[in-house]
């Protein structure tokens, strides 16, 4: 079986600076890590390997030369290789069009029978490039995934979350599977699982070697335009009651409330 | 001496009209309470202060020190209460000077790079802010998210990096002290060096209120490191693992940032209380984490390559390497909540905290084992291996009630300090004496002793600052 994973690296920072004029994450200057939650999606490869026999997993990622670190943490847990995506044409795009490019290295790189990724990146909070991987591709999705119950050369059977409970869904291969935290813990990397990862060959993938149509790319192949950034001024007017007895507070509070229609 | 004057309402109202009506706590109770004890023991280690004030600035704390000298009543000085010796505990009520308001960054400065800190400032939050400049506050101790940097100075507080970076007191280049006669007086500052005379602030580092109230705090920076990476290495036994540290600083020729060290049960209780498995937990007898800093990515794979490949030959049975801070935070936070997690099963376990010469922690080690079977009592514990510094935290069985524990404990621990002393140790390494080991200071330092009264009778000849501590 071949099980691809979809990562993406992101800034290892809780203070994301964006910039105003472009209206993109000011990157350079940040520490970057594999995205957290991509992590469960890469230790459930890993588990369906130990499991089942013949599993080869590949880990892609799109981004700068520097992501590259990402699929080598990915290897360093157990997945098999890894392909980064980077090419400056595909700089400034939306989730369309890396999910576009996405769908287009995995043609290239070979039919996977499963497709693993996380909910969503922290730093971009979409959760929709991995379903419209699925969508573009034309495989079955499965979304809030919290237990591959069942797995075979065929099909794939999972509990996924729904509002106010859980489902038991079975579809065939392929598939796209975006799985939950609740999924697994993922395990920590040992030193020799590091020193492979660090000396692994990285295949690298450029708009024209995944055949991509030059149009659906990029900033440019982006439907979504970002028309403007900026930080929201924190304001407060609050209004604090000080009153001598609890009932007075509370008739004042209820005035207040009124003025302002309320109540 | 110890007849101390009662505070009343006329007393009251003069603290009141020395700082404001809100700074102080008085006849409410429930209040009260919360600054009648610190983590030591809870309530039964704990006294009721008479009165509590929220101190604001240097005059105050002067003010009031002058007039509590004069009137005889006892100051017990408090930062965030998160002591481990009852300390802050005001054994003889009166009053409780309290450093929670006084929490502003006064300077980062980066010319001098010297952090100037009022004492209630939350040690944490000054690690961010001057991390945010691009420097470094080397201060690390456990309690880093709750404590103060004025409590950490009083105890000489250590932590998981002191290794590499000393503890509190290393940090320390300047004090401003509010005496008790209420001068106000200023040693050191922001120079670092000066061979002028006697170096009274490492005399005020550790002194545990005794001797002065801090009301500004001069500390030294260093350049931020940038990157770190953790390295966890189960290891069959304690004995095994211990004997790994020194090798590995010899073989990796690097000061790790932090050596520590934690037994198995205490493993498999933190395990449970933050809802995390670590690999080995069914197998392991200790674990070692080993935190390396560096500047570059390079750097620090070349360290987890050199340590972990020393810590496979010295028998580990695998390493484990964090170098994210996911997987960072997953190592660190079981031993970071040791204690909370030990406390979840027992909430009468109290913390010992000894140190030996780091070569010495076996020989501890099997001697706790011995304490833990004749007083069938399981005892686990953890450390800071690297500078000798263990923490056994004995756990109340079942059958025994609160009251008779508390004294089979402080038996347990006393025993398990004397053993330490006696070893080329002492019977505190970061938590200080407060009033929980002064037997065990007087019995384990007796020459000193008498050399520590005689100082502490010139500083503070009535005896009204935090009386019953160390002595």
């Amino acid at each position: 079986m071949k099980i691809g994973v979809l990562i993406k690296q992101v800034p290892a920072t809780d203070k994301v600076r964006m910039d105003e004029k472009t209206g993109t994450m000011v990157r350079s200057e940040m520490e970057a890590e594999l995205n957290p939650l991509d992590m469960y999606a890469v230790e459930e490869a890993v588990r369906i390997k130990e499991r089942l026999k013949d599993v080869h997993i590949t880990a892609i990622t799109m981004g700068p030369q520097s992501a590259s670190d990402a699929i080598r943490d990915a290897i360093s847990i157990g997945c098999d290789d890894g392909y980064l995506l980077t090419d400056r044409r595909f700089a400034g795009a939306d989730t369309w069009a890396t999910a576009y490019t996405l769908s287009m290295a995995i043609k290239k790189v070979g039919g996977f029978d499963l497709i693993l990724c996380g909910e969503r990146a922290t730093d971009g909070e979409t959760g929709q490039v991995g379903p419209s991987v699925g969508s573009q591709m034309g495989i079955p999705v499965l979304t809030y995934v919290s237990e591959i119950v069942d797995l075979t050369d065929k099909h794939v059977r999972v509990k996924r979350a729904i509002e106010g409970g859980h489902e038991i869904v079975e579809v065939d291969l392929p598939a796209l599977i975006s799985v939950v935290k609740e999924i697994n813990d993922p395990r920590i990397p040992n030193l020799s699982g590091k020193l492979k990862a660090k000396f692994a060959e990285i295949g690298s993938l450029d708009s024209v070697s995944i055949e991509a149509d030059q149009s659906k790319i990029g900033l440019g192949g982006s439907p979504t335009k970002v028309v403007k950034v900026f930080y929201p001024k924190l304001t407060r007017s609050g209004e604090i009651v000080r009153s001598k007895d609890p009932q007075s507070s509370i008739k004042a509070l209820l005035n207040f409330l009124k003025s302002k229609e309320i109540i | 001496m110890n007849e101390f004057k009662k505070v009343d309402e006329k007393i009251v109202k003069e603290l009141r009209r020395m700082t404001s009506d809100a700074s102080v706590i008085y006849e409410d109770k429930e209040t009260l309470k919360n600054y009648s004890h610190d983590e030591a023991g809870g309530e039964y280690y704990a006294h009721m202060p008479e009165v509590v004030v929220k101190v604001e600035n240097a005059d105050q704390i002067s003010k009031i020190l002058k007039f509590a000298n004069a009137e005889h009543i006892p100051i017990t000085p408090r930062g965030a209460g998160s002591g481990l010796a009852g300390a802050d505990v005001p054994l003889y009520g009166g009053i409780v000077l309290s450093v929670e308001k006084m929490n502003r960054i006064i300077e980062i400065d980066k010319n001098n790079l010297v952090a100037v800190v009022e004492p209630g400032v939350v040690t944490n939050d000054l690690c961010k802010k001057v991390a945010d400049t691009g420097l470094y506050y080397a201060g690390y101790p456990m309690s880093v998210e709750t404590s103060f940097i004025g409590g950490n100075v009083a105890t000489n507080a250590g932590g998981s990096k002191v290794i590499k970076y000393g503890n509190t007191g290393h940090h320390v280049i300047g004090l401003e002290v509010v005496m008790p006669n209420g001068q106000i007086v200023e040693f050191g500052g922001k120079r670092r060096k000066d061979s002028s005379g006697y170096d009274f602030i490492h005399l005020f580092v550790g002194s545990e209120g005794t001797l002065g109230v801090f009301s500004k705090i001069y500390l030294n920076l260093i350049p931020l490191p940038g990157k770190t990476v953790d390295l966890l290495a189960p290891f069959k036994d304690m004995e095994s693992a211990i004997s790994n540290v020194g090798r590995l600083m010899i073989e990796s020729k690097t000061l790790p940032s932090a050596v520590e060290f934690i037994d198995g049960i205490s493993v498999k209780l933190g395990s449970i209380y933050n809802n995390i498995k670590l690999p080995f937990q069914d197998e392991a007898g200790a674990y070692l984490l080993i935190q390396y800093e560096g500047r570059k990515k390079e750097e620090i794979e070349d360290l987890y390559e050199i340590g972990g490949k020393a810590l496979i030959a010295g028998g580990a049975m695998d390493v484990f390497v964090a170098d994210n801070r996911t997987n960072s935070e997953k190592l660190w936070r079981i031993r970071r909540n040791w204690l909370e997690g030990i406390k979840a099963f027992d909430p009468y376990a109290p913390t010992g905290d000894v140190v030996v010469p780091t070569d010495k922690i076996p020989q501890m080690m099997q001697y706790i084992s011995e304490i833990s079977a004749e007083y069938k009592v399981q005892i686990p514990v953890a450390g800071h291996a690297a500078d000798g510094n263990i923490h056994p935290a004995p756990m109340k069985p079942k059958e025994i009630n609160p009251l008779e524990w508390k004294d089979l404990s402080e038996e347990i621990l006393d025993k398990i300090a004397l053993k330490a002393a006696g070893l080329g140790g002492a019977i505190s390494g970061e938590h200080g004496v407060g009033f929980i080991k002064k037997v065990l200071l007087k019995k384990t330092k007796s020459d000193q002793y008498v050399f520590m009264k005689k100082i502490k009778d010139i500083f503070d000849p009535t005896g009204i600052m935090n009386p019953g501590k160390l002595y």
